[in-house]
Formats: structure tokens, C-alpha cells, sequence
């Protein structure tokens, strides 16, 4: 066809929970660096590399922390795996544009030593906070492309939280859950157009519903 | 050196939704017809996804394997250097753009056909816009009537007629021209939303109505109805529901033995002799160049490729192009003033309105605003929009909502908040435009940019217009109200926008008309210099309705190949 396949899925060898990878996931910066091998059987999408050193790794899981965070309002980016889905893109679809996003994780953290004498990572959230809006605005010396590198960040970001699981990330339906989404279907009922509240969740892929969110 | 064929009857170039319906009629009266396709057969099985990433993101149905290397280059004034996109939803398959269409499937308004003359009659001349060639079609509703007709049966149209033979039913379009019989399917099923919506609508004194789709409302020709599954946006359809010619008239044609469906050809000229007559086609399939002789030819790419191709070929008859000794190929071109010309009314309501499933063409029109629907007296325009709210939201796009001002910044929990709340409760209205030809609005071939073979592609001169952003702007207006009136909490209206840059409902560029200083194509779509040259497509339409011009287009294919087909002869003397 006239475009490119998703790689076949690696044959299950058994489930890993998605915790046992994650672990505590607040606290992104004592994460080990995991295999980006996300964990559902409905992710056949497997990268067959890396695309993040482990440094970089810890300074995109402080970023997506701050994009979405885990809070009142349910599960985050950590949780809901959106560095699989961006791992995967960027190894794959969007590779063409890995370095350039990769050079940009680089210079936030370069500008975090600069202002805090600390890595990214390892700032309080108001500080990183007041950094990502520095980098949208585009306004930190030095760093010329930051509001351009932090609008793709943010979108594979919001890529990654409300996609298909079938990308790796919106584990256990996380992002449509937040928002109200019920999940991909071949066909829907009148009764699943009605207003008047929200809809109940379906927990369902456009590729398979087995995976049950751990 | 390029291995001559034998010789067929007809070649058609490009079996999208323009040509994958004017294969029926040529082939229908006996007719041998090959039909050149630069893309192959799509599998609804498994080429097309209910996933957002495959059809919206990444494009995976849209992108096309020949015209991914000819996006034309855009620019804004000829001091420019114009920049090429870097993509654009044409496609390349068996049933093209047809595929992944909204299938919005209108009859154009009785007044669009002669649009200076009726602005003239009422307005006076000082109402047509500066600037403008506009020219009342040859052709008027009651010459397309048939073959809108035929459209809506051999393609499969659903609907509620508003005026039938001169009956007007309110629960359709009551400004539609008089139409011969009903549609041969009840409208798409609506839902709470749309029932919502209808209701705002009458109460501010508006006509609202559902909508017409080519999609199956329920079981036709064999295929399913629509299910509703919200991934018909720039996706195919799944069941087959959606009436894409690749599923409609492109097989009925095949049933009479009469059409060769040639898949993976990438046309590169179409030749014509030192009469200045077509003597056939050009093509590269695997590698191999084949000349494939034809007694006559239809160009039915989309408008960019059909404006290109004659274009490029050259000859010695026709040195600038092929029908093009009057240097009027490319001229008259224009991109419809619609959501991609940046009129957007973005409406959020206080509660859950659900429109997750269903189609964009699931969906209640507005009219009243449109056209010369209303008394246009002071105002300075002419035209205007109609409105369209609809249904199919997707969760990515839902999430990446604008917020109204609401937070700060769009992330973090303050913006997690907000969205959780209202990312199901946004809609921004399907605003399109009634759109016009002008002096300054072209496309030529770009003098820089070239595609994989080394051909120039196409350039894009978007000059500035009037006209259309207070036409645009008026209905926008309009359609505030509406959502006000439906218990929209916050409204962001955008006004006229600036228009489109490249356009998916690309007009003109081989514009029919009576006058061949004029125009390129005469009354019947046929060249008027190469007399056995037709050219079908949005490339022919002189001015764009307040609506998606498709099934015009294909009434308009239809006419020009029953026209060869009823006058074979002279036109292939």
C-alpha cells in the first residue's frame, strides 16, 4: 500500500504491569531507564529502537509531567504512558524531527542549570513551570526555537494521551476517560448520540478491546 | 521510447469522483473506456481505521502516491515567491477524494448558475465585486436537473427534497431549485444535538433542515447504511456505506464489460496532432512509458492536475499548453471560502452535546444567509454562507480545543480541568461561502519548484478580495446568534477570515463558458480548441456555491459524457 506498516507485534511473553515498569511515577527523575516497550496487547507498535538516551528520557518525563499532570482529576501523562506513544512516533512516523526535539529536551535542561544550577528534572514544579512557559513564549536567550520545539512537545504530548492505545499511550483508556470519550467502535446506537450527561465508557481500541487496562 | 496500445474508444484520466462517474454513461451506451487511475484499489477491510492518528494525524488515507511530489506552491501576490505546502488531502486511488469526503452531496442553488446577471437585475453593477470575471454559467438549473438526478440515483444521495416540482416542504431546503422526484433515500437519523440545533434554529427565524449525504441512510445498491462511527472524516468507509465511486458507479460501469480499470499510471501528457485534435495519452506504469491512442479524452484529475497536465503538454499547435492558444488555462481558478479560509464560529455549551459518532455529514443546514437568499440592499456584497453544524468529534482534536480564555495556558491542571469539563462540549459550525473568479486569483506553473520526473508543479496566486470576507463575516454573525439561541455559553466568531491557501473544493482553472476568449471549455465541458478533449472536475466549475461543489461536479461529468456519447461523431471527426 502507500504507506508505511506498523512493525509486527513482538510475540507476548508474558504480561508486565505497567506499574512494575513505571513505578512510582511522580517522581520521574529516580525512574531507571525502562525499555520503551510499551506493555498492552493491543500495542503491536514496537519500536525496534530507542529514540532517547536515558538523559533525555528523564527530561521528556518531567515534561510530560508538566503537560499533563497526575492530579485530583485522575492519571497523567507518566501514567498513561504518552513517552511510549512519543518514543514510538519518534522512532517511526515523526523521526525526521527526533533530533531537533531531542536537541530542544537538551537546551530546557541546559537552561534550567543556567537560572536554577539544577537539571530540568530535578526543579520544584513551580519552576519548571515558570521555565515551559518561558520555552512556549519563546522568550529564553539562547535558545531561538523553543516556542516552535515546545508546540510539538505539547502536541505529541496530547498525541499521546487521547490516541488509540493501540500507539502505546492513553493506557487504561486514561486520556478519553478524562475527557469523556468512550472508545473506538465500528458502529454506534442512537442512544450513544443522546445528550443530557456523559456517556458511559466503553474501554474499547479500533484495533481489539482485550486489553483491559491492567 | 514509449510502447504504443491499441487504440480505444475513450481514455479517462483519473477515476475519482469525477471521472469514476462518467465512466457509467460512456460505458453504459457501448463505449470502450480505459480508465487511467494513479493510485490502485483501497480494501475497506483494512485500509480504513476508527482511529484519529491513521485518517487525521498521519493521513495514512489521504496521502497518495503521485501527489504527494506536486503540492502546489502558494503565494498571496505575484511579488512573492510562492511556497509549496507540504500536503494536501488529494488523493490518488480508485474513487479518489470520494474516499475520504465529508460526502456533503448538494444540488448548487438556481442562482448560482447565473450569478452577474441576477446581481445585475436586482443590485445593479455597482454590486458586482472589483475586480471580479465572473460570468453566469452556460448552463442553467433547470439544463442540470437531470443529471442531478442521475447523481443521486447511480451514486446514492439521502435526503428530504425541499421543493419538489415546485412543493416546498419546509422540513428540506425551501430556497432549493424545483427537483423531478424525491431522493431515492430518507436523510442521515439524527440525534439529540442536531434536534437541538433545529429547534435554536426555527426559534430565531431561520429554515434549518438535515442535510443531504451520498451515504447510505439505510440499505442501497446492495451496500449497507451508514453506522455512524464517527471516522468518516478523511477516512473510508468501513461497510461500504459511504458512496464513493470506488463502490457506486465505477463497478456498475465495470459490470458492462466496457471499462478497463488501469491502476498505477501516472500520466504525464496528453498528445495532440499539428489539427490541434487529441490523439491519445501518455502514461509510466513500472517504470515503462506507454502511449495509449484514444478517440477521444476526459480529464477528470483533481482541479490542480487537470489545470497542470494541459499545462504541460505542449505541442506544436498548442505551444503554451494544451487548449490553450487563448492563455486562458489556469485562469479563473479559485479555492472555496469555507473553514480553510478561516471563518470559524466556535460555540461552547454548558453541557455534554455527544457528537463524539455520527458523520460530518450527519449534520443541519442553514440556508437562509446563503446566496441571494435574503435582500442583500445596503449591505455592499453579494452571496453569503450557509451553516453547518454536524456531528463526529474526535477525542485528540477534542482535547486540543480552544479555551475560550478561560485558563491561563493550554496545559497543566488548571487547562486538565477545563478540559476535562468541556472538551465534549464544543462545536465549531462548517461555514462555506458563495466564491467568485478575479483577475488577480491564478494558477500557473512554478518557475522554482518541480516534481520527482522534474516537472514544474503548479503555483497558486491567491490575490485579495471583498467580496467573500463580508459575505463570510455576515453569516458568521448568523451563526452566533444561532448557537446564542441554542444555550452556547461562549462563542469565539473569527469574521471573514483571509481564504483559503491551497483548497480542497479547488475551483476553476478550465472554467466552461460561451465565450472561448473567456473560458477554456465550452457549453458541454469539451475544449474549445481541442474538440475531443473534455475536461470534467471542479477545474470547469465558474463559481462556487455557499456549499461542497461534488455532486455538482458530478452531474457536470455526467453531462459532458453523455454529450460524447449523444454527438460521437462530430466530436470525434
Amino acid at each position: 500500500m502507500h504507506h508505511d506498516k506498523p512493525a509486527k507485534p513482538l510475540p507476548a511473553t508474558g504480561r508486565i504491569s505497567r506499574r512494575q515498569v513505571l513505578g512510582t511515577a511522580a517522581k520521574a527523575t529516580t525512574l531507571p531507564l525502562m525499555p520503551l516497550i510499551a506493555t498492552s496487547c493491543t500495542t503491536p507498535v514496537q519500536p525496534s529502537e530507542l529514540a532517547f538516551s536515558a538523559e533525555a528520557r528523564t527530561i521528556l518525563d518531567a515534561f510530560v509531567d508538566r503537560i499533563i499532570p497526575a492530579d485530583a482529576n485522575g492519571p497523567g501523562a507518566i501514567d498513561a504512558g504518552v513517552v511510549f506513544y512519543i518514543n514510538n512516533a519518534l522512532t517511526n512516523w515523526n523521526s525526521q524531527e527526533k533530533d531537533q526535539l531531542v536537541e530542544g529536551l537538551f537546551q530546557l535542561t541546559r537552561t534550567a542549570r543556567q537560572r536554577y544550577d539544577q537539571d530540568f528534572a530535578l526543579l520544584s514544579d513551580a519552576n519548571k513551570d515558570a521555565l515551559l512557559r518561558d520555552m512556549e513564549d519563546g522568550v529564553i536567550a539562547g535558545f531561538p526555537d523553543s516556542s516552535a520545539i515546545f508546540n510539538r512537545l505539547h502536541r505529541l504530548t496530547l498525541e499521546g494521551m487521547f490516541s488509540d492505545p493501540y500507539y502505546g499511550g492513553n493506557q487504561s483508556y486514561a486520556g478519553w476517560d478524562l475527557i469523556g470519550y468512550p472508545g473506538a467502535v465500528m458502529a454506534s446506537t442512537p442512544d450513544m448520540q443522546r445528550m443530557g450527561g456523559r456517556l458511559p465508557p466503553l474501554h474499547t481500541s479500533a484495533y481489539g478491546s482485550d486489553y483491559d487496562g491492567d | 521510447m514509449a510502447i504504443t496500445l491499441p487504440e480505444t474508444d475513450v481514455v479517462v484520466v483519473g477515476l475519482g469522483a469525477a471521472g469514476g462517474v462518467a465512466v457509467l454513461p460512456l460505458t453504459r451506451a457501448g463505449l470502450q473506456v480505459v480508465g487511467l487511475e494513479a493510485g490502485t484499489w483501497m480494501n475497506p477491510g483494512t485500509d480504513y481505521k476508527a482511529d484519529e492518528i491513521h485518517n487525521n494525524v498521519r493521513a495514512l488515507v489521504t496521502t497518495g502516491n503521485k501527489v504527494a511530489g506536486e503540492v502546489p506552491t502558494v503565494r498571496r501576490s505575484p511579488t512573492e515567491t510562492a511556497v509549496q505546502q507540504a500536503r494536501h488531502p488529494m488523493m490518488n486511488a480508485v474513487g479518489g477524494t470520494s474516499i475520504h469526503y465529508h460526502a456533503q452531496s448538494w444540488r448548487l442553488n438556481p442562482w448560482d448558475f447565473r450569478v452577474r446577471s441576477a446581481t445585475l437585475e436586482r443590485y445593479g453593477a455597482s454590486y458586482i465585486p472589483e475586480d471580479t470575471t465572473l460570468e453566469d454559467w452556460p448552463v442553467s438549473y433547470a439544463d442540470m436537473e437531470p443529471y442531478y438526478d442521475h447523481i443521486e440515483y447511480e451514486v446514492g444521495v439521502s435526503g428530504t427534497a425541499g421543493n419538489l416540482n415546485g412543493q416546498i416542504n419546509p422540513a428540506g431546503n425551501i430556497f432549493e431549485g424545483p427537483r423531478s422526484r424525491d431522493y431515492p433515500m430518507p436523510p442521515l437519523r439524527s440525534c439529540d444535538f442536531l434536534d437541538h440545533m433545529l429547534e435554536a434554529g426555527r426559534a430565531v427565524g431561520y429554515h434549518p433542515y438535515h442535510g443531504p449525504a451520498a451515504i447510505n441512510s439505510q440499505a442501497y445498491d446492495g451496500r449497507p447504511g451508514c453506522q455512524y462511527h464517527g471516522y468518516c472524516d478523511r477516512g473510508g468507509c468501513h461497510v461500504r456505506a459511504k458512496n464513493s465511486t470506488d463502490v457506486s458507479t465505477i463497478p456498475k460501469a465495470m459490470a458492462t464489460g466496457n471499462l478497463e480499470v488501469r491502476d498505477n499510471c501516472n500520466v504525464r501528457r496528453i498528445e495532440a496532432d499539428n489539427t490541434g485534435k487529441v490523439t491519445g495519452v501518455t502514461y509510466l506504469r513500472d517504470g515503462e512509458e506507454y502511449f495509449q491512442p484514444a478517440r477521444a479524452v476526459l480529464m477528470g484529475c483533481y482541479t490542480y492536475e487537470n489545470i497542470r497536465l494541459l499545462l504541460l503538454s505542449r505541442s506544436g499547435f498548442y505551444p503554451n499548453g494544451l487548449g490553450n492558444n487563448r492563455g486562458q488555462v489556469g485562469r479563473h481558478y479559485f479555492g472555496h471560502w469555507d473553514i480553510q479560509g478561516g471563518t470559524l464560529v466556535t460555540a461552547l455549551f454548558p453541557f455534554d452535546i455527544n457528537i463524539w459518532y455520527g458523520a460530518i455529514a450527519q449534520g443541519v443546514m442553514v440556508d437562509d444567509w446563503a446566496d441571494d437568499n435574503f435582500d442583500h440592499g445596503g449591505m455592499g456584497f453579494i452571496g453569503g454562507a450557509s451553516l453547518h453544524v454536524y456531528t463526529e468529534k474526535h477525542p485528540i482534536g477534542a482535547a486540543a480545543m480552544g479555551t475560550f480564555g478561560k485558563v491561563e495556558r493550554n496545559w497543566g491542571s488548571a487547562w486538565k480541568d477545563f478540559i476535562r469539563v468541556n472538551a465534549g462540549r464544543t462545536q465549531t459550525a462548517y461555514i462555506q461561502t458563495n466564491t467568485f473568479p478575479y483577475t488577480h486569483t491564478y494558477a500557473d506553473l512554478d518557475p522554482l519548484v518541480r516534481d520527482p520526473f522534474g516537472d514544474p508543479v503548479l503555483r497558486i496566486t491567491n490575490g485579495p478580495k471583498r467580496n467573500e470576507p463580508m459575505a463570510a463575516a455576515h453569516a458568521a454573525d448568523k451563526m452566533e446568534a444561532w448557537f446564542r439561541a441554542a444555550g452556547a455559553c461562549d462563542i469565539v466568531n473569527t469574521g471573514g477570515g483571509v481564504g483559503p491557501a491551497l483548497s480542497t473544493h479547488a475551483h476553476g482553472g478550465t472554467r466552461m463558458g460561451s465565450n472561448p476568449d473567456t473560458s477554456v471549455c465550452d457549453p458541454w465541458g469539451f475544449s474549445f480548441e481541442a474538440r475531443n478533449l473534455g475536461v470534467i472536475g471542479g477545474s470547469v466549475m465558474p463559481t462556487a456555491g455557499a456549499r461542497n461543489p461534488t455532486q455538482t461536479l458530478q452531474a457536470l461529468a455526467w453531462r459532458t459524457a453523455q454529450h460524447l456519447v449523444d454527438d460521437w461523431n462530430s466530436i470525434t471527426a
